[in-house]
Formats: C-alpha cells, sequence, structure tokens
C-alpha cells in the first residue's frame, strides 16, 4: 500500500506532518550515521592523537597501512576464517532448516533448541566458551581424555594457531546456527506446496528435490544468509578479543582487532581510521560482486 | 514456532525420512542447549555441592559485578527501546503512510545503514561523542544502539502501518482526529505486534552489546554488565574465577532465555515480516 | 464544515509532532552543552600554580590492579590524614593501557592515574599527564627520586609524572622444595646456568612439582624476568633513545634457548607456553614450583599463600645480577580541573612521611633513593636483597613501548615465542626488525 499523494493544501499539510514525523528519524540517520562515515574518512588523511590537535598528513595513514606486517596477517587470518566459516555454517543452519522444516512431534521442542543460543549475547557466549574449553572447569578435556583423544594438559583457546580458530568457530556454529536456520526456514516456508507436489508426481527423488527445486527457488534466502555470514566474519572481534586474545602468535588476530589497536594502544586514531575505510571498502565491493553474481544467475 | 508451520502437504517426505533423522535432529539439539545447560550448572556447583558462592563471589570482588553496572545495563536497555520505539514508530508512520519529498532517499538511506556494519564508524562515533559532550556517556551509547536498530526497526513498523486497513485511520479522521491522534488513540493499537517485535530485539541487543560500550565507555561506574563481566576474564590476584565467570554468564543470560522463550513468536514475526529482507 | 476542522486540527497535531521532533534534537543538543568537559587548567603558570591544596576536594584516580594494593595504601593514608579525598579505581592489568586511551580521546580522565612506567614516556609524549617541573621544583626533590622513572615520566625536558611504585624482578624460590631435592636453600643460584640445574633438580621431585615457570605467552612478563639475566651478561634490549631494538644478541639468545631447553625437558610446568599473565601469580603461588621470577610485589601475597619463600637477584649467564626496575609513576590527568588538590597527594606521596610509614613499612620499595636504608628495611633481610638489587637495575626507555612490546600483538611477543617454541634463531633476526619498526612508528 503506498502513502496518499495529494496535491493542493491537504496534500502538503499531510507532506509536512510526514517530514515532521520522519524528522526523528533524520535526526538520528544524519548525526550518527552520516556524520561518523564521513567523519571516518577525513579522520583517516589525519594524524588524530588521542588528545590534542589533528593535522592533516594524508595519505600518510594509507600508505602506512600498506607496509603494516600485523595488519597484513590480520587482513590474511580474517579471510582464512570467514572462507571457513561461511561453508560451515552455511551449510550446518540449512541442514537444519531441512531437518526441522516439518512439523513433527518434538520439532517446535528441536527448533527452540537450536534459536536458544540466540538468546545469549555473543561477548557472554565467548566467556562461556572460555570457561567451557578451560582445563580447570570445562568438561571437554576431561572427556576426550577418558575417549583417549588427548592426554594432560591442553590449551585450546592458546595452544596452537589450530585449535585457537577451530574453538572460535565451533562458538560461532553454535551462537548462529539457529539464527541462520531461521532465516532459511522463512525462505523455505515461501516456496509453494504445489512445486513438491508436481515434481514428487513427476518420480523426482529427494536428492533431485533438493537439488532442482528447493535450492534454486531459495536462492534470495541463500543470498542474504550468505552476505550475513561474511559480513559478519570480516567484522569478527568479540571472539577473538575475548576468547583467543588474538594469539596464539597473532595468529587470530582479525581487522576489527587492529582498528581497535591502532586507536587504543598506539593512541592513532587516524591509522585506526584507515583502517575502517579500507575494511569498508573491501565489505562494499565483496558485497556488489556477490549481489551482481546472484542477480546474474538468478536471471 | 507456530508461524512456520508448514502445510500438511509435504508431510509424506518427512515421513519417510525416518529414524536416522529423529537421532540426528536429538543429538543436534542437545548439542545446542548443552553449553547453556552446563554454564548454569557450572554457575551452582561448588565443592562438596551446590550453592550460590560463584554468584557472591561474582557481586563481590573487587573487580566483579557492581549492581551498578546492572543499573547501567537496565538504563541503556530502557533508553534503546524506548528510543528505537518512538524514533521507528513516528518514522515508520511516517514512511508507510505519508508522502513527503525525500521520503525514499531518507528510507533508502536508513536502511543504508545495514551496508555499513557499526563497528567500521565506532571509531568516528567515538570521537563525535566526544564533541558532542556525550564521551563515557550511556546515553550516549543509548542513541548509538538506537541508530543501529533504525534499519530493521523502521522497516519493521513501515511494514506494520501499511497493513493496517486504511479505513481503521479514516474512521479516526471522521470522529476528527488529526494525524497524531490517529496514531496515538487508533494506529499504535493496530501496529502493536510490531512495537513487542522491534522492543525485543532492542532489548536483546541493548543488553548484550559489548563492542560498542568497549569504545565507548571508559570509567567502572558506566560500564555495562557485559563489559563488567568480561573484566572478571583478566582476574586481579593471579587466577581466573571461571565459575564467577559462568555465573555471570547464566545471570546475562537468563532474562534473554525468558524473553525469549514468552515472546518467541514476536521474535520469529521479525523475519517473516521480511524486514531483515531489506 | 470539515474542511476548516481537519485544517485546524492538522496544524495543531503537526506542530505536535515537531514539538516531539524538535525536543529530540534538543535532548540531543542539549547533552552536549550540557555535560561539559573538563577544562584542562594549562593556562597560566602564575604564583598560586605550583601550590598544593587541601580543601577537601573528592579526588579520583585510576591504576591497574597489579599494583593496586600499594597504591591503596596510599590512599588510604592520605585520606585519613587529609581533607581531600582519593577515590581509587584498579582495572586489571591487561585492559587498562586502552582504558586510559579511551579516556584521555574523551577528555574523561581521572584527577590522578598511575601508569606502568614503561608506558610513561608514551603517556607524557601524548600529553595525557599535567606538566609537573614547576611544582616538583618546589619540593627540591627532584633528584632524590628512582631515576629510570623520573626519565620515563619526562617529555622534551619537561617532567610529567614521578615515581609511584617500584616493583622489580627477583627470582622466588621455594625453600622447601629446594631442602626436598638437596639443596641448599640459603645458598641460591648465582648464574643462570646453576639457575638451570637447581630448577631440573626440583623438577626430579615430580608428583606435579614442576622445577620453574614463566609467562610464554606474556610479553610483559618475559621481558621483566628475562631482560635482566641479558642485562647481567653485558647485553643490551634497546638502543638508550628507545628506538632501536638491540634484541638480536648473543646474550639474548642465550637466555632463550636455556629457557627453551627448560621448557623442552618438561622442567618448566607446560602451563608455562599459554601463560598469558592472568594466572602467574597463582602458579608462583600454589608451591608447586621450584625456582621463578617474578614481580618483587608478590612477596607478600606468595608468602601468604603459605609458601617459604627464598628471594635472590635475577643472575646473569655467567654470573653477575641485574633487575628490570618496573612498577608505576603517577601524574594529574591532563584534563582534571583539579590540579591543585591533585598535586597535593602526588607531593605527599614523596613525603618522608608516605615513603617510609606506608611503602617501607609495607615491605615496599621507596622510590626515594635517599630512604632506600630505613627502620623497616633493615629488619628484614630480603628486603635488604631487594633493596641492594634495586641499584644495579635499568628501567627501559621507548615511546612506542606498549605497542612494541606489552600489547599481546606486539612484534616481541612474536619474537619470543618464536625463540622458545619455534624457530629460534630466525625468531630474534625478525623480531629485531620488526620492533625496531614498531619504535619508529609515529
Amino acid at each position: 500500500m503506498r502513502a496518499v499523494t495529494g496535491s493542493g493544501p491537504r496534500g502538503r499539510r499531510r507532506a509536512a506532518a510526514g517530514l515532521l514525523y520522519a524528522s526523528p528519524t533524520l535526526v538520528m540517520v544524519v548525526t550518527f550515521f552520516v556524520v561518523p562515515l564521513g567523519l571516518v574518512g577525513w579522520m583517516s588523511l589525519h594524524r588524530w592523537p588521542l588528545l590534542g590537535t589533528p593535522t592533516i598528513n594524508a595519505p600518510d595513514n594509507y600508505t602506512a597501512a600498506t607496509g603494516d606486517s600485523l595488519l597484513r596477517s590480520a587482513t590474511w587470518f580474517t579471510v582464512k576464517y570467514t572462507l571457513v566459516v561461511t561453508p560451515l555454517l552455511f551449510c550446518l543452519a540449512l541442514a537444519m532448516a531441512l531437518l526441522v522444516q516439518h512439523r513433527r512431534r518434538g520439532t517446535g521442542v528441536v527448533r527452540t533448541a537450536f534459536l536458544l543460543p540466540m538468546a545469549v549475547g555473543f561477548a557472554s557466549a565467548s566467556v562461556l566458551f572460555l570457561g567451557l574449553l578451560s582445563d580447570e572447569i570445562g568438561p571437554v578435556t576431561g572427556a576426550l581424555t577418558r575417549l583417549g583423544l588427548v592426554d594432560g594438559y591442553v590449551s585450546w583457546v592458546s595452544g596452537s594457531p589450530g585449535s585457537a580458530l577451530g574453538a572460535s568457530v565451533v562458538l560461532v556454529l553454535w551462537r548462529f546456527g539457529g539464527f541462520m536456520m531461521l532465516l532459511f526456514l522463512v525462505g523455505l516456508q515461501a516456496i509453494p506446496t504445489e512445486v513438491y507436489e508436481a515434481a514428487r508426481l513427476d518420480g523426482a527423488s529427494r536428492r533431485q528435490i533438493l537439488f532442482r527445486i528447493t535450492l534454486p527457488l531459495l536462492r534470495p534466502t541463500l543470498a542474504l544468509v550468505l552476505t550475513l555470514i561474511v559480513t559478519g566474519s570480516l567484522l569478527a572481534f568479540d571472539q577473538f578479543w575475548i576468547l583467543t586474545r588474538g594469539g596464539p602468535d597473532n595468529s587470530t588476530t582479525s581487522l576489527v582487532m587492529v582498528v581497535y589497536r591502532n586507536a587504543f594502544v598506539r593512541f592513532d586514531l587516524g591509522s585506526a581510521a584507515a583502517v575502517s575505510i579500507l575494511l569498508l571498502a573491501g565489505l562494499l565491493a565483496i558485497n556488489v560482486v556477490q549481489l551482481g553474481v546472484l542477480r546474474r544467475r538468478s536471471r | 514456532m507456530v508461524p512456520l508451520t508448514r502445510s500438511a502437504g509435504a508431510r509424506p517426505t518427512a515421513r519417510s525420512a525416518g529414524w536416522g533423522q529423529g537421532v540426528t535432529v536429538t543429538a543436534l539439539a542437545i548439542l545446542f542447549v548443552f553449553p547453556l545447560a552446563w554454564s548454569g550448572w557450572a554457575s551452582v556447583r561448588q565443592p562438596g555441592g551446590f550453592g550460590v558462592a560463584a554468584y557472591q563471589r561474582l557481586f563481590t570482588a573487587d573487580n566483579g559485578v557492581q549492581v551498578r553496572h546492572l543499573g547501567n545495563s537496565l538504563l541503556v536497555c530502557a533508553l534503546t527501546v524506548v528510543g528505537t520505539l518512538v524514533v521507528a514508530t513516528l518514522g515508520g508512520y511516517a514512511f508507510g503512510r505519508f508522502s513527503f519529498p525525500g521520503r525514499d532517499l531518507l528510507f533508502l538511506l536508513t536502511l543504508a545503514i545495514l551496508t555499513v556494519p557499526y563497528a567500521t564508524i565506532l571509531i568516528a562515533l567515538y570521537v563525535l561523542l566526544g564533541w558532542l559532550g556525550l564521551a563515557d556517556s550511556l546515553v550516549g551509547l543509548s542513541l548509538v544502539l538506537v541508530t543501529f536498530q533504525l534499519p530493521f526497526a523502521v522497516f519493521m513498523m513501515r511494514n506494520s502501518f501499511e497493513a493496517v486497513p486504511r479505513e481503521l485511520e479514516e474512521s479516526a479522521y471522521v470522529d476528527g482526529c488529526g494525524t497524531f491522534t490517529a496514531l496515538t488513540r487508533v494506529l499504535l493499537g493496530a501496529v502493536r505486534p510490531g512495537l513487542v517485535t522491534v522492543s525485543l530485539f532492542a532489548f536483546l541487543s541493548a543488553w548484550n552489546e559489548f563492542f560498542a560500550p568497549l569504545i565507548l565507555l571508559n570509567s567502572t561506574d558506566t560500564f555495562t554488565l557485559p563489559l563488567a563481566v568480561v573484566n572478571m576474564r583478566t582476574a586481579s590476584y593471579g587466577s581466573i574465577d571461571y565459575a564467577a565467570l559462568e555465573s555471570g554468564v547464566t545471570f546475562m543470560a537468563l532474562p534473554c532465555v525468558v524473553l525469549f522463550l514468552v515472546l518467541q513468536r514476536s521474535y520469529v514475526r521479525g523475519f517473516t515480516s521480511g524486514a531483515v529482507k531489506g | 464544515m470539515r474542511g476548516p476542522t481537519r485544517a485546524r486540527g492538522t496544524r495543531v497535531r503537526a506542530a505536535r509532532a515537531a514539538a516531539v521532533a524538535i525536543s529530540l534534537v534538543l535532548v540531543t543538543a542539549g547533552c552536549g552543552g550540557g555535560s561539559g568537559e573538563a577544562a584542562p587548567t594549562g593556562d597560566g603558570r602564575s604564583s598560586s600554580a605550583t601550590a598544593a591544596v587541601d580543601d577537601g576536594t573528592t579526588l579520583t584516580m585510576w591504576t591497574r590492579a597489579g599494583t593496586e594494593a600499594l597504591s591503596r595504601a596510599y590512599v588510604d593514608a592520605y585520606n585519613a590524614t587529609h581533607r581531600n579525598q582519593v577515590r581509587l579505581t584498579g582495572y586489571p592489568n591487561e585492559e587498562y593501557p586502552a582504558k586510559l586511551a579511551s579516556a584521555a580521546g574523551a577528555r574523561a580522565l581521572p584527577d590522578l592515574f598511575a601508569a606502568d612506567v614503561v608506558f610513561a614516556p608514551q603517556y607524557a609524549a601524548e600529553g595525557l599527564w599535567q606538566d609537573l617541573t614547576d611544582r616538583l621544583a618546589t619540593t627540591g626533590l627532584a633528584d632524590r627520586l628512582a631515576p629510570g622513572h623520573v626519565r620515563a615520566g619526562t617529555w622534551e625536558g619537561r617532567g610529567y609524572a614521578v615515581p609511584h611504585v617500584i616493583d622489580l624482578s627477583v627470582m622466588f624460590y621455594d625453600r622447601k622444595l629446594f631442602t626436598r631435592a638437596g639443596l641448599d636453600p640459603d645458598k641460591p643460584p648465582v648464574s643462570l646456568g646453576e639457575f638451570a640445574e637447581a630448577a631440573r633438580a626440583v623438577g626430579r621431585l615430580g608428583g606435579g612439582v614442576h622445577g620453574t615457570y614463566f609467562g610464554g605467552n606474556c610479553g610483559g612478563c618475559v621481558e621483566f624476568t628475562f631482560w635482566p639475566s641479558v642485562w647481567a651478561s653485558g647485553g643490551t634490549v634497546l638502543a638508550p633513545d628507545g628506538r632501536s631494538s638491540t634484541i638480536a644478541s648473543r646474550q639474548m639468545a642465550d637466555v632463550f634457548s636455556l629457557y627453551r631447553a627448560l621448557y623442552q625437558e618438561g622442567v618448566a610446568a607446560p602451563a608455562s607456553k599459554d601463560e598469558a599473565g592472568p594466572t602467574w601469580l597463582a602458579a608462583l603461588k600454589g608451591g608447586k614450583v621450584g625456582i621463578a621470577p617474578g614481580p618483587s610485589a608478590w612477596l607478600d601475597l606468595i608468602e601468604k599463600a603459605g609458601v617459604d619463600v627464598g628471594v635472590a637477584a635475577i643472575p646473569g649467564l655467567d654470573g653477575g645480577e641485574s633487575t628490570f626496575v618496573g612498577g608505576d609513576a603517577v601524574g594529574i590527568g591532563a584534563t582534571s580541573a583539579h590540579a591543585a588538590q591533585a598535586w597535593d597527594f602526588v607531593a605527599w606521596t614523596l613525603s618522608d612521611a608516605a615513603q617510609v610509614e606506608v611503602v617501607a613499612k609495607g615491605k615496599g620499595v621507596p622510590v626515594r633513593t635517599d630512604l632506600a636504608v630505613n627502620a623497616y628495611s633493615s629488619a628484614d633481610p630480603r628486603l635488604v636483597t631487594i633493596n641492594t638489587i634495586a641499584a644495579k637495575g635499568q628501567t627501559p626507555y621507548a615511546r612506542n613501548f606498549n605497542a612494541s612490546f606489552n600489547d599481546p600483538q606486539s612484534p616481541w611477543l612474536r619474537a619470543v615465542r618464536g625463540a622458545l617454541f619455534g624457530d629460534a634463531p630466525a625468531a630474534l633476526a625478525e623480531g629485531d626488525a620488526a620492533i625496531t619498526a614498531s619504535l619508529r612508528q609515529q
């Protein structure tokens, strides 16, 4: 339904009223989104100390970024993390959605169980896993020792780059699996039942139905979920900040951690802003490519 | 989970899937519930049985959680929920019911917030709030949290207003109401489900948010619960009190779990309304 | 009839909507003017600019958890005898530098803050503290304060911070475990080689007991405890101007290879590899470690945990001894509006009364060199040991110390990990270049 468009005094008055109702949104969006977005770009062109007057130093923050080895390793790690998490979370969530798609006895309970981690904040969830995986109180090491898989002292979150990454990935799968599943369920629901019935009458197998009907028709949802996972992974912070502290040996230092470090350890807000801008540009590029590819394929 | 029930048409396939699937589903469900259940259990376990010692340590340790932190979190949640409701209701009303110059542009701009994750502009927000005199301020934090709720909330509320039959509003006009009275007397009741959903999302995000307060708040007095609990990870006196940490996790999770179980329908509506497809 | 009514109604309603919108704008703007920034009081060094004022002002003070107990002792004694009242808040060590930084950017620094002395050059250079030069001159104490700390708080000839807490790295050893291992608890090792042999002897006891322990995932812990051995062996770690690393030295390589061997042999507890700092003290006071270097400030805490602890100097590879003179420097927050009152506290902490009756009495090391020998130090032989060691130590100086050495993402920690657990020769060479780059980063 579209809003009434009118001309004459009444239309103008309604337009004025509409503008007034929209003005809080306008003020908020401009003050806390448009201005900071411009400001972060502006800051990236300056030597911007915590205290004192900023001075223009463009393009030093960007040239310094290209030679920063920590930034380079963080970029590589963030990309690697995204490449690991995306297919795993995507497939897990899709599988979960397909498993509980049909209402049967107990499905409601199972769906609730899948969604329950959503009620825990991501920072809380990271703290939870810190305990869960700890040698001191967590059950994981003990259970694996009894199964004979590990022997003695194990530090999951900082023992080796692999286990630190693994711990973070498991945390993310647990915390966001249900959320992504929910998006898939909504998408699945939008597929008309008749399509399935027709396919079944044609004697299609379950596998054929999945790959020839469900997934193609689910494409908009697949695109949405993919975008959300990729964006979220590229901006990962909480899990590494809390669980692994970026270690061991900087092996799990993400890009947003570098932003934080440049600002509050190196006291250099300008270079933090420059890294933010680079990250933002990368995100936009990836999303444009992603949307372009998906749109072309759906044509 | 009623809103997502599929019609009976697809059932035969489901039934043929059988038992192996049932086992898989059950095992997965247990895996998903386990960490939270373990956290609750670990928080009350103590030598020789169970008790609330970990919770006592959580609230009395030197660098533990203070009642003030709970108050801060509640204040931020209240400000964020109320702020989001006011802005998004008026905005959704404007976008859904009025025509004015720049409407589509502003709407798109609001949705564009989704494409620029706040983590990338938080450094600028930190500087900006300093300029506004809102550094280290719960009000400043709440304003930022409201802004980042807006794309979802405004979209949700616009859809809600558009779904209200125009006759309802017209009847209010016939009674002599203006647009604002029509909103408060008639329309708000009609969009209540949307309001509940928006409130729930705003509450969950404000209660759980970690990165924004980490950057925007800096004195212990203004810390919110997640900051206070995470702070305990780097415990003083040489050891990490994991049981107290888990009690913090459980303490923070409980209200959300309860809200979530009670309002699951509203939560799911946030997705089925198409709001997230923005 | 309907038309006009409606028009009027709309206007009223529009006005009401406008009021809502405007009040929202005002809330935002109002807060901008209302909460008001504390204006820095850098203006005018008039005659009263150096005065200390005790007028009942409440002062805020921040410090890190690691040294909070000592700051707390100062504050309690000051509050009991002064009208000004200091409210002390301690932050976890790992979070503290970032917390200070974000408060500085928000112009919300406390009236007073203490900071790890190695970070003081950065804070002084970035203007986080107010200039204390003229105030300190009025006390006549400037040349009687721990020189390393004073230098750390100086930037371009002006002093911004004074020593607050002195914390030395020393060797702690468990006298009972020494006896059980057949070692003489009255003859602690005098070279790093002897230290390793003692650790091996204790390690052979088994039963959950380990020879030694170190913070293998903690840049700050390793520099604090390993560098003294390098210094005592005649090596250096930094150029005097703090702009170049010299870690790729023979001494550094030898110190690391000694600890590396202890870890590989299982003499050092396996948890040493992941120790990032938070649980370091727990390990030292657990009574399961034979001999390990650590902060002298923990002596009391380890003893209270029931360990019969001996204290010795950290030796060099073939003898000699040194220490990392760490601890905290304190200054007045750049954005404080109560500089005169804050100075009253700072000046008092340097007085004989505070240094002897608070610091020395609490088994601490006085920050005044002229009070190193005092009524309390002669009562405990271990304190004499600690105070003598202090004179042989160093406080490294670099403006970018935190980002280069202490931060979890620092190049130093990367080098440490490589030298202890990875490709040792490459780690120090690569680390040397990376640290120098980091030290020079602006």
